[in-house]
């Protein structure tokens, strides 16, 4: 009888023990993403945050969506106010859709303002409304230039005395010349040649107030520019229209083209799709304009927002901030993404310099490239009508530029307008 | 009163609306309420659930633009071609299986079918790598082979328009024959014996007899291919993958979807689904006055 | 058609020409296929370096990928599959019920707005669907059916294709049969069960090769309501392997491969009726 009573006991014990546990149940959050790989980085700092005591133990539930369908989702749930996951991560020329109206996401202000002075702030005023940031980025972008160096060696040229747009337009010649290889492509069907170009050169699509900007003369310039290195065949319409094709990926890797201008982030794209480059491929500035501008363009990024709505927005913050804000988050961004981190303290230092797959195949310091220009990166000017704008270059500027080679001047005033009666 | 009601329903006058009523619920709940609500929307401002303005005719205003006009194009160019393919052709190959002149005629009647069984995404990438720019993408290959130039395939309009039409004639092709087969072999024997008495020939047969006989399934093929042709959407999206350099590859329901989610303007999307409804019904309409679907002898 | 008072010698060429004719469209229908198996035993930076091609090189080519389909994201493929099958059999089972009841009321009996309903069947069958997307959306957040199957079929319950065909196929019924249930003392729906259904299973045959084929093919409506990885279907899936941001070409190929096989075998066993089905359903205006 004892000993049945005790069994008893003991499992009741059990049991209030296994309710005590579940109260200590980890807090689960649902991620939304479009890049496989930013998982890979929140996996690791997971892991990290999971294995320290002072945090709330936590439970993240990834899920992978295509690009066009995630932020549609993401639309539909904050436009009807239900459905939407805790933290996301948003693409930036689709941010300022989701600053309209009511606003659906967070501000991190008290994780960002307190480390001000060590972030790359340009990076997250894409991300900012009314002084509040809602976005945190997991890179810079900097747009630099990709060099087949054996192509140009081919040629004769040595890619460190490429200076400016000029220099590379001559280089171009010789490279034709010499090897019947075309210096560059310019995309036809997306805006990563033109809005880096104009946006180094100092232009923009629109004004903060949204003034249009799309048929200033720097607009024409730039445009003009591109279409004279078209005309003499020292560039050529992207295979596949953007440099995201296999088209590209297979025909640039089969050592046709001698450079492509893209952020820094692509040079994963060259260790994932280009394998046959390894050690032929070096990191450089982009050239300068001869008439002003700045060293390098910000292009592309991901600005991931804690959903206002989320039923444990502090501790999403705060493992949002702890992934992407913190030193350790930022090196290990570099480590498993090669992105260039947003916090300045990390470059320089010894976590940064570990030998991994992109040091292999670039075998640069490529750390020195990029702080030559960290300190000269144009803003971009990211209102409600950039994705319109950024519609507007793909169809058409671009397009006629690239695959029509029509006039520039033409082509600036026509989208200038297009945009314009798109504004209300 | 339940009982009056049950014998009503169960009586002659009220079965036959039991045996219809899965419809009409489905209808008022599925269609008509959503429909209402997307007429509403397309005179609103929508910016957040709480942000509801009604702004006129003002989203109307806003297609009178390039763009909108470029995917009014690609949408309507697909769609005569689409016509004027996916009824002929699947036409002359359904005829020639019905003769009986073609060997093995069932195994390719089951074969024609199978790529309508595929996702049009997964297809639709074979179809881009192999109609690359590129010099060296595989129809260019061949192209280059028999001596003939290059073609930057997805690049034009006129081609890619092509290449869209290839893929549909390939996944649709094999529904289509199904649908003429079963018109043909509706199509009483003794029809064509009195052709033949009075001496006509096979042109003659086919034009008499046949296009006659087929009329009620040509009328219902071009009927839902006119609808497929005009709110066209996956098919380039399978292609272009939403890149759409000079509007190329946007359609309407393209041009929809990017301005209701990409640019988070619902009430402008909805009145451009309210130009495409309006479009389809009014093609649709003049197909079928045309085609006699309304006189009264069937 | 009458081609049998054509002389012999005549006939013979027309019939190599028309044979010939048949397998020009049959190699157009095959050769994608082909393709798509090739490049899926190839590792894929292949298709990277060399675009599309039929070659077969047996140094690197075997169906290792396949076996990457277990492993891709923890086997997360297997789910999509059975999500895929799990709404594929729902939606064909009821759209199937619902719309072969309508089309036959529809054709069978005469009633006031029999007309106006057929009508409204064709007007909803001219109707883009996408252009209803964002108030289903939300009737079905009010509803509380996201992220579940049912709410993924929930627009295909009544399929107004459906029912237009089912019409059709009952127009050819002769009406004696229910006049002869009648007096057997059958209910009106004793005679749809058990003199009409049995009738009607070419029909059916037909119906469920088209619905199958729409509902594993389904892209924009299943993932709006679909929320978590798992429930996913494959076309859903196999869009997050396609992306600019990250391509896995080892999975895709495999992938799309084994998705199309399931959808050819059960058409494969169902085709005789089918064929039969679509066939013997004269379509009348």
């Amino acid at each position: 009888m004892k000993k049945l009573l005790s069994v008893l006991l003991s499992l009741i014990l059990m049991l209030s023990v296994c309710t005590a546990l579940a109260d200590d149940a980890p807090i689960k959050l649902t991620l939304w993403t479009f890049q496989e790989l930013h998982t890979e980085l929140y996996k690791v700092m997971l892991d990290k945050w999971n294995a320290d005591p002072t945090k709330p133990a936590l439970e993240i539930d990834f899920q992978v969506f295509p690009y066009e369908d995630m932020h549609n989702k993401l639309t539909i749930a904050l436009q009807s106010g239900e459905g939407a996951p805790d933290l996301v991560d948003i693409e930036i020329n689709m941010f300022a859709n989701y600053l309209k109206g009511d606003i659906g996401l967070a501000p991190m202000n008290e994780y960002v303002e307190p480390i001000a002075d060590h972030l790359v702030m340009s990076r997250l005023n894409n991300y900012s409304k009314n002084g509040n940031y809602y976005g945190i980025d997991h890179h810079i972008g900097a747009t630099v230039m990709f060099f087949n160096t054996s192509i140009l060696e081919a040629a004769g040229i040595d890619y460190t005395s490429i200076k400016t747009w000029d220099d590379f337009h001559e280089a171009g010649k010789t490279v034709l010349e010499k090897t019947g290889k075309p210096m560059i492509v310019w995309e036809s069907a997306d805006c990563w040649s033109v809005y880096p170009m104009v946006n180094q050169h100092g232009g923009d699509w629109l004004t903060p107030d949204n003034q249009v900007r799309m048929d200033e003369p720097v607009v024409v310039n730039t445009l003009a520019f591109m279409k004279s290195m078209l005309d003499d065949g020292t560039a050529i319409p992207c295979p596949g229209g953007w440099t995201h094709t296999e088209e590209y990926w297979g025909w640039m890797n089969g050592g046709n083209c001698a450079a492509v201008c893209m952020p820094f982030w692509y040079l994963d794209r060259f260790t994932n799709y280009m394998p046959d480059l390894a050690g032929q491929i070096k990191i450089a500035p982009m050239p300068e304009w001869p008439d002003g501008g700045h060293k390098s363009a910000q292009m592309g990024g991901t600005g991931t927002a804690v959903v206002a709505s989320s039923p444990n927005v502090e501790v999403a913050k705060e493992f949002l901030a702890y992934a992407c804000l913190t030193f350790d988050g930022c090196v290990t961004t570099w480590k498993i993404c090669g992105f260039d981190p947003i916090l300045m303290d990390v470059y320089g230092s010894e976590e940064m310099k570990e030998p991994n797959k992109f040091f292999e195949y670039y075998d640069q310091d490529i750390f020195a490239v990029l702080s030559e220009v960290l300190d000269d990166i144009p803003d971009t000017c990211l209102t409600e009508y950039f994705p319109t704008a950024t519609d507007i270059v793909k169809t058409q500027m671009a397009y006629r530029l690239v695959e029509l080679r029509e006039d520039p001047e033409q082509i600036a005033h026509d989208c200038a307008e297009e945009l314009r009666s798109q504004i209300d | 009163m339940i009982r009056r009601l049950k014998n009503y329903l169960t009586g002659p006058k009220g079965v036959p609306y039991l045996f219809v009523a899965p419809f009409i619920i489905f209808f008022l709940l599925v269609y008509l309420y959503p429909l209402i609500m997307t007429i509403i929307m397309s005179f609103q401002q929508i910016d957040g659930p709480n942000h509801h303005d009604f702004i006129g005719l003002k989203n109307y205003m806003k297609l009178n633009t390039r763009d909108f006009n470029m995917a009014l194009q690609t949408s309507g160019r697909y769609a005569v071609w689409d016509v004027i393919v996916l009824t002929i052709i699947p036409l002359l190959v359904a005829c020639v299986l019905h003769s009986g002149l073609a060997k093995a005629s069932n195994f390719f009647k089951s074969l024609f079918f199978i790529p309508s069984l595929t996702s049009i995404i997964v297809a639709g990438i074979v179809f881009r790598l192999a109609f690359g720019t590129l010099e060296t993408a595989t129809v260019n290959r061949a192209l280059t082979f028999f001596g003939l130039q290059p073609v930057k395939w997805l690049s034009y309009a006129g081609p890619g328009n092509f290449v869209l039409i290839l893929l549909t004639l390939w996944r649709w092709n094999g529904v289509n024959i199904v649908y003429y087969l079963s018109g043909l072999q509706a199509i009483p024997t003794d029809h064509y014996e009195a052709a033949q008495i009075d001496g006509a020939n096979a042109w003659q047969k086919f034009i008499h007899v046949t296009l006659p006989g087929i009329r009620p399934v040509l009328i219902y093929v071009i009927t839902i291919t006119v609808l497929g042709g005009f709110s066209m959407f996956t098919e380039s999206v399978a292609l272009w993958q939403q890149n759409n350099a000079g509007g190329v590859g946007r359609t309407i329901v393209g041009y929809m979807y990017m301005v209701g989610f990409k640019k988070n303007n619902l009430g402008l999307a909805s009145a451009v689904g309210l130009v495409l409804l309006g479009l389809v019904v009014a093609v649709n309409l003049i197909q079928l006055v045309l085609m006699g679907f309304f006189r009264k002898e069937d | 058609m009458a081609t049998n008072r054509i002389d012999g010698k005549k006939r013979t060429v027309l019939s190599v020409l028309a044979t010939l004719l048949m397998i020009l469209f049959a190699v157009f229908a095959m050769i994608p296929f082909a393709f798509m198996f090739m490049s899926s035993l190839k590792p894929g930076t292949e298709m990277m370096r060399y675009g599309l091609t039929l070659k077969f090189d047996p140094g690197i080519s075997s169906f290792q990928n396949y076996t990457a389909l277990d492993t891709y994201r923890d086997g997360v493929y297997w789910h999509w599959y059975k999500s895929s099958a799990i709404i594929m059999v729902l939606q064909t089972v009821i759209g199937l019920a619902f719309s072969s009841l309508v089309g036959y009321g529809l054709a069978m009996y005469n009633f006031r707005g029999r007309n106006l309903i057929f009508t409204l069947v064709l007007i909803v069958m001219m109707l883009p669907f996408e252009i209803l997307l964002l108030p289903m959306y939300q009737m079905m957040i009010r509803a509380k059916m996201m992220n579940s199957y049912f709410g993924v079929i929930i627009p295909y319950l009544v399929p107004p294709f459906m029912i237009f065909f089912f019409r059709q196929y009952s127009l050819g019924i002769p009406k004696e049969l229910m006049e002869a249930g009648r007096i057997d003392g059958c209910s009106d729906f004793g005679i749809f069960r058990r003199i009409m259904l049995p009738i009607m299973i070419p029909a059916f045959g037909a119906m469920t090769i088209l619905s199958c084929m729409n509902s594993w093919n389904n892209l924009l409506w299943p993932m709006i309501i679909l929320q978590t990885e798992k429930m996913h279907t494959i076309p859903i899936g196999m869009g997050t392997t396609i992306t600019p941001y990250g391509n896995a070409y080892d999975v895709l190929m495999p992938g799309a491969v084994m998705a199309v096989v399931p959808i050819i075998i059960i058409y494969l066993f169902a085709q005789k009726t089918f064929i039969k089905g679509l066939t013997a359903g004269s379509v009348k205006g």
